[in-house]
């Protein structure tokens, strides 16, 4: 079973390949390089390296979803900011494809409020962020209606922001970010104050995200770890190594190889609870 | 009990009609106050609703308000063009300076540029628009720029996360989000366009306005009347107050709305 679309994709996959999904990792789409952050005479990030690549599971079209997982405090939110674009790191840089670094506007950027222009109705917001994508050139009205019927919000269009509800909200930020046409949608704490049940709506809801394109990629800045490993491909630790000052990425682990990958059922398996265990070490 | 206990509690909560009850009894016992401490110089409350009433009746009264409203209404226009041009400004480093010396101008007089503005104008007409704009620009252009530097960094973070560019940012965040607070500064800021109307009219008589009415029922003691007018000048300005409270939530009905 796919975790993501809840349908048998593969019936050759066995117990044993429960493990190992097939799957390829092909380009880098997204690579940090050397990113050094100081802020007021103090190292915040330090030597933050990783790359996030492309994976392909033939026959299955869907993104991927990489989680950062940090302590409160650790130099997340700054990550966040300079993976979005919206700051520049002291040094190193940050690069689309190999080819672009990064820019603002380059990201799709939820933020862990859910910001929203509070003098525009949704529809109105939903219009401007459409209207910035070239790709949905004359298609804009029919793109609206698309995401708004399939993320249940047609109802709430002529809404302001201030009336509508936290997942509301959240939904409404997602769809304009998604308008807005990037590959990569960045979000920082969407698990942060939800209740279990509004949880699970959020886990689902991003999982649909991700497989709305081949190449779309969500990146969650969070310090949820079950939840981030539940939903999540590859998960990076941020954290502070011995005699360092400022945080790195300390780990990379790649859930596809565990098998807690693509599988709804995923915190039933020991190998769940182990990297739980595993992360929290590190933290 | 317990009521009388809320009144004198600091941030106590009062229902709508206990509130409107105790507001009438503060408006009695004053008038009655009033009435008792009167005496041959300071006119009774009878004697100035006497006067109030006598003033409605006349077409001089009427006269004269549209003179200052008409003062006033030109003098806000292009005060809050002027306020605006300068305020979007403002966010280019290049006329940030001279907002900000806008905003240090609400410390000079009018009364020692009145001479000043004389020379510079060529009758009394332009003379009173020009020293009430010159009056009222410095108050506008510092709220305005106030409501600038409040502005949530989430808002110009939104508009990057969106790919717009500065100016595109400019539009959106202050512009057109900030267009509601146009109007509250207009509403805030009126009463102090309607205090120097009576200021300004003064140097100018020959085209009237309460100003002028004011003045002349002072050089004659008629304080009955004075007090009616004050009466008068007050209900305007509270009529405009809620007019222009009422125009924002209709123009932007977010601006009522809370999260």
């Amino acid at each position: 079973m796919n975790k993501r679309t809840g349908k048998q994709v593969n019936n050759s996959i066995t117990s044993k390949t429960k493990t190992m999904t097939t799957h390829t990792k092909a380009e880098v789409i997204l690579s940090v390089q050397n990113v050094n952050l100081s802020y007021a005479g103090k190292q915040v990030l330090h030597n933050v390296s990783f790359e996030i690549k492309n994976i392909v599971r033939p026959g299955v079209n869907q993104g991927q979803v990489v989680s950062l997982i940090g302590r409160s405090g650790i130099g997340k939110t700054q990550l966040f900011k300079l993976l979005s674009g919206l700051q520049k790191p002291t040094s190193g840089r940050i690069m689309i494809h190999e080819t672009k670094e990064v820019q603002p506007g380059d990201m799709g950027v939820i933020f862990q409020n859910y910001y929203l222009f509070e003098w525009r109705t949704i529809h109105q917001s939903l219009w401007l962020a459409a209207k910035q994508n070239k790709a949905l050139r004359g298609g804009e009205k029919e793109a609206i209606a698309h995401y708004t019927n399939h993320f249940e919000l047609a109802e709430h269009l002529q809404k302001y922001p201030q009336q509508l509800s936290g997942g509301q909200r959240q939904r409404a930020s997602i769809i304009q970010q998604l308008l807005k046409g990037s590959d990569f949608l960045l979000l920082d704490e969407p698990f942060s104050g939800l209740d279990v049940c509004v949880l699970d709506r959020v886990v689902n809801l991003l999982l649909d995200v991700s497989l709305s394109d081949e190449l779309k990629t969500l990146v969650i800045v969070s310090h949820d770890i079950a939840t981030s490993i539940a939903i999540s491909d590859t998960v990076f630790i941020l954290g502070k190594t011995e005699g360092e000052e400022g945080a790195t990425i300390k780990k990379e682990i790649d859930l596809i190889e565990r098998g807690l990958a693509w599988d709804k059922d995923s915190r039933q398996q020991q190998a769940f609870a182990d990297t739980v265990a595993e992360i929290k070490s590190c933290l | 009990m317990k009521t009388m206990k809320t009144i004198f509690q600091p941030f106590g909560q009062l229902s709508r009609q206990v509130f409107f009850t105790m507001l009438v009894a503060q408006v009695v016992i004053a008038l009655v106050l009033w009435q008792v401490g009167s005496n041959g110089l300071i006119p009774s409350p009878l004697q100035v609703k006497k006067a109030f009433l006598q003033l409605l009746s006349t077409r001089v009264l009427w006269e004269n308000i549209l003179v200052s409203l008409g003062l006033t209404l030109q003098a806000m226009l292009y005060s809050i063009a002027i306020t605006l041009f300068f305020a979007y400004l403002s966010v280019l480093p290049f006329f940030r300076g001279l907002a900000n010396f806008l905003v240090k101008c609400r410390y000079l007089t009018l009364t020692g540029l009145i001479f000043i503005f004389t020379l510079l104008t060529k009758d009394g007409s332009q003379l009173k628009l020009s020293l009430l704009v010159f009056g009222i620009v410095p108050f506008f252009v510092t709220s305005f720029l106030s409501v600038i530097m409040a502005i949530d960094k989430q808002e110009y973070e939104l508009c990057k996360t969106l790919g717009y560019n500065n100016w595109q940012t400019l539009y959106e965040v202050i512009i057109v989000g900030k267009a509601d607070q146009v109007l509250e500064i207009l509403r805030q800021n009126f009463a102090i366009a309607w205090l120097m109307i009576t200021l300004v009219e003064g140097l100018s008589m020959s085209e009237g306005g309460i100003g002028t009415l004011l003045i002349k029922y002072n050089k004659y003691n008629d304080i009955a009347n004075v007090m009616a007018l004050q009466g008068i000048i007050f209900i305007i300005g509270i009529g405009f107050d809620y007019g222009l409270g009422s125009l924002r939530k209709w123009l932007f009905p977010y601006a009522g709305l809370k999260a």
